[in-house]
């Protein structure tokens, strides 16, 4: 494979520093550039940072973690990134999967790669009934207001090459960017494809992650960005 | 003239005068709110005239008109609100990512150095 320059954005506010260590031990094991965006965390996320060799920014406010991934891909774009992943820091995402969500790209099937865990029968069983009510109700809610039917319809793990880079900008600073991001995705013609990947539910990450009563919140930001428009 | 109706009046054109002295919007809105205004004075001034418009309209009493007509007044204020903290949400999102930008560290180039040492 050409050597590309992969950046791997990852968006921290409030991660219990240990996890979020062997988070980006992970991906520095594996050769990927790490663009970490301190979404205006309490703790002193700076410190545990320059111990890696990581690009690192800092919001000074809590924005949410839209406004921290655009963060992260602006940064990305002012370092000539060929590709960047999404990835979450709090252990959710496995990191020996980013290989499979790139290929797409390096391969130009595609400009934007979205992980699922609806693709694969063992990953469908971590997830809770629950969510997955949520997460099914969520893909028809993104149909009726994009036009794209995925399987999985808030799964933070996706790769984006440079030139989607450029097309997608995202405005919904809190959890609603990934419906943005289909939106974008869309609008601008781009080509996409979904790559199944397994999510690790640990205890730590059902604390940290959503709770599935924030898709209220997400679809009343969905409802009046298009009063908006 | 009931000791209501002047009290009314005053406290209307208090918000009117401040409305129009402190906050500066859209032309739109100014209208908008001279026309609210307006009607309040005249509602206040002719009590009887809502309950004319009311009964023409189906609806019981003028009180209850004004009531509905609140309601979709308040309505459309909160979505204005809304839509201007949106605004200003994603403005100070650019400044905040501008700054974060322009702070951006590179502790890969510093390891480096450390390593050359």
């Amino acid at each position: 494979m050409n050597q590309q320059k992969i950046f791997v954005i990852v968006p921290v506010f409030n991660e219990d520093e240990a996890v979020l260590k062997r988070t980006l031990q992970d991906l520095l094991s594996l050769g990927y550039n790490i663009i970490l965006v301190d979404d205006g965390s309490d703790n002193d996320v700076e410190e545990i940072a320059r111990k890696y060799p990581i690009i690192f920014l800092r919001h000074r406010l809590n924005l949410g973690q839209g406004a921290a991934l655009q963060t992260g891909m602006r940064a990305a774009q002012n370092l000539a990134a060929d590709i960047v992943v999404h990835f979450d820091a709090d252990g959710q995402h496995d990191a020996n999967e980013i290989q499979k969500l790139i290929e797409p790209l390096s391969k130009n099937e595609c400009d934007i790669v979205f992980g699922s865990r609806f693709l694969n029968n063992k990953d469908k069983q971590s997830i809770s009934a629950s969510k997955k009510i949520v997460l099914q109700t969520g893909r028809y809610v993104n149909r009726i207001f994009y036009g794209i039917l995925l399987s999985d319809a808030h799964n933070g793990f996706r790769a984006i090459d440079k030139d989607a880079i450029k097309k997608i900008t995202i405005t919904q600073n809190r959890m609603a960017h990934a419906s943005e991001i289909l939106h974008l995705v869309k609008k601008k013609l781009l080509r996409y494809k979904e790559v199944p990947v397994t999510i690790h539910y640990t205890e730590y990450s059902k604390q940290k992650g959503q709770s599935i009563f924030n898709s209220v919140n997400i679809l009343f930001d969905l409802i009046f960005k298009k009063l908006n428009r | 003239m009931k000791l209501i109706q002047p009290l009314l009046l005053l406290a209307l054109i208090v918000i009117f005068i401040s409305y129009f002295r402190w906050f500066r919007s859209a032309v739109f809105d100014k209208i908008l709110m001279a026309i609210i205004f307006c009607g309040g004075i005249l509602f206040v001034i002719l009590p009887d005239f809502t309950t004319k418009i009311s009964s023409s309209l189906g609806v019981g009493r003028g009180a209850d008109l004004l009531f509905y007509i609140a309601i979709i007044s308040f309505s459309y204020l909160i979505m204005l609100l809304y839509s201007k903290i949106r605004r200003l949400e994603n403005q100070i999102a650019e400044l905040v990512r501008d700054q974060a930008i322009a702070g951006a560290k590179d502790f890969s180039v510093k390891k480096n150095e450390d390593d050359g040492k």
